[in-house]
């Protein structure tokens, strides 16, 4: 996925995500955080997601290190204990773009759930969000555009094919695997 | 005969544990039905099942030189054959995944149907196996892009195995929402049938704080009874226990996790 790069505002360790969520809630933030969550790092895991948004509220999460997103990329960096978060500002309209990537995005009170364990400030931010994204992940039309994107359907099928077979040659299943000889791993 | 089915979604939360208790009590009206908590890492099928305090579950029976046999795990419940598995870490850890193949093949010798309630995860050997394992996948979705595009991928990782598509099951529907706009789209890429669409209902949630499946807890409500829906539309195939029982054991499954 890309992100316009935008302005760097600030960038700092925090013990708890929800302390920042909460504030680009209130400074309504258009842009993007990172998150490096500072334990896997002292473990030698890279580690590192973007959670980026709209008049403060999330939108899109991407975990930057397994190249996943949406509810599973921010399942990735959702690691307890000291994060590095680093605050950019984004022109809203550069941003649009890279929001139309629908499987990244995230309902918006998931981040501050996920991350931060924060029902409390998940309410809040979904009581804030606007009335078109209260029930988002829930809304009929994005269900309907979603499945009706044939392409980026496939698109999705043919990435789980591929880490499929990938992986299970990693773990030694390879041999159950089925020929299926459309892939690029074909024989 | 016997047909494996693991229940799977890959993402978290849609109410796979709830299916997989529902299916099989429906399904027990007609078949030797039993069930597998298969999430060994995130084990709660016991508490869906007042199975809170079961001495033995599948995690020892997966662990190296084990003391217990495969029938000291099963618990005769609600007109199904329950195998559990414990909540503790270390014991996951201690386990071996690999040893579910063995598991499964002996259980399946006397049985109808299987069912494995399958991991929300697709991210190590131990969370794909039961889609490895199984015939056909069961994927419970809830109307939502997340869900859906997860849905997708745990059938592209089942596929990879071979292991088919019986049917989807929509659950937590709302009231608003008109699912068999969406069930028709989406049957053009998902594989089986839609089995059903369960509502988002209050007795699911009690069922659960009560310890007991939907079908015991609350038969009336209507998330019963498009759960007992979903089971008549399965059709369950007949397969030699054996053979099915001998191909678990041939799936090439070596030691390392
Ligand atoms: N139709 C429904 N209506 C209301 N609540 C539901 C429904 N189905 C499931 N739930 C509730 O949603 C929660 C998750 O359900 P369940 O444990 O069956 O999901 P799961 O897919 O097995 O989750 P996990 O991925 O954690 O294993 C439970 O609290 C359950 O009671
Ligand atoms: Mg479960």
């Amino acid at each position: 996925m890309r992100i316009p790069r935008g302005a760097l505002l600030r960038s700092r360790v925090v013990d708890d995500p929800s302390e920042v969520l909460e504030t680009v809630l209130d400074e309504r933030l258009t842009g993007y955080v990172v998150f490096e969550p500072q334990d896997a790092l002292l473990l030698g895991e890279a580690t590192r997601g973007v959670v980026t948004f709209e008049d403060g509220i999330p939108v899109l999460a991407y975990d930057t290190e397994r190249d996943c997103g949406g509810r599973d990329g921010l399942d990735g960096f959702a690691v307890t204990g000291p994060n590095r978060v680093t605050v950019h500002a984004v022109d809203a309209d550069a941003l649009a773009e890279a929001h139309e990537t629908v499987e990244f995005r995230v309902p918006p009170g998931e981040p501050a759930r996920t991350l931060a364990g924060d029902e409390r400030l998940a309410e809040r931010t979904t009581a804030e969000a606007p009335e078109s994204r209260r029930a988002e992940g829930r809304d009929q039309s994005s269900v309907e555009a979603f499945l009706a994107d044939a392409e980026a359907i496939e698109a999705i099928r043919s990435e789980a094919r591929e880490e499929a077979r990938a992986r299970a040659e990693e773990w030694g299943l390879d041999d159950v695997l089925t020929d299926q000889s459309d892939s690029a791993f074909g024989e | 005969m016997v047909e494996a089915f693991a229940v799977a979604s890959g993402k978290g939360g849609t109410g796979k544990t709830t299916s997989t208790l529902a299916l099989g009590m429906a399904l027990a009206e007609e078949y030797d039905v039993t069930v597998i908590d298969a999430d060994t890492g995130m084990a709660n099928l016991l508490f869906h099942a007042g199975l809170d305090d079961a001495d033995v579950t599948l995690h020892d029976l997966l662990v190296e030189d084990r003391d217990a046999s495969v029938e000291d795990a099963v618990y005769e419940r609600f007109g199904m054959s329950v195998v559990p598995c414990g909540t503790s870490l270390a014991a996951f850890e201690a386990a071996d995944p690999t040893r579910l193949r063995d598991v499964v093949a002996e259980l399946a010798r006397d049985t109808d149907v299987l069912l494995l309630d399958s991991p929300a995860a697709l991210g190590s050997k131990s969370a794909v196996l039961p889609i490895v394992l199984a015939d056909r996948i069961v994927v419970v979705l809830q109307p939502t892009v997340p869900s859906l595009s997860d849905g997708l991928k745990v059938q592209e990782y089942a596929h990879s195995y071979g292991t088919d598509t019986a049917g989807v099951v929509f659950n937590r529907v709302r009231p608003d929402e008109d699912v068999d706009r969406i069930a028709e789209q989406a049957s053009r890429y998902f594989g089986g049938q839609t089995l059903a669409s369960v509502p988002e209902s209050d007795a699911v949630r009690a069922a659960r704080r009560a310890g007991e499946p939907l079908l015991a807890h609350a038969p009336d409500d209507a998330a019963a009874d498009a759960f007992r829906e979903a089971a008549a539309r399965l059709d369950v195939r007949d397969g030699d226990g054996r053979d099915v029982a001998e191909r678990f054991k041939r799936a090439v499954v070596p030691d390392r996790v």
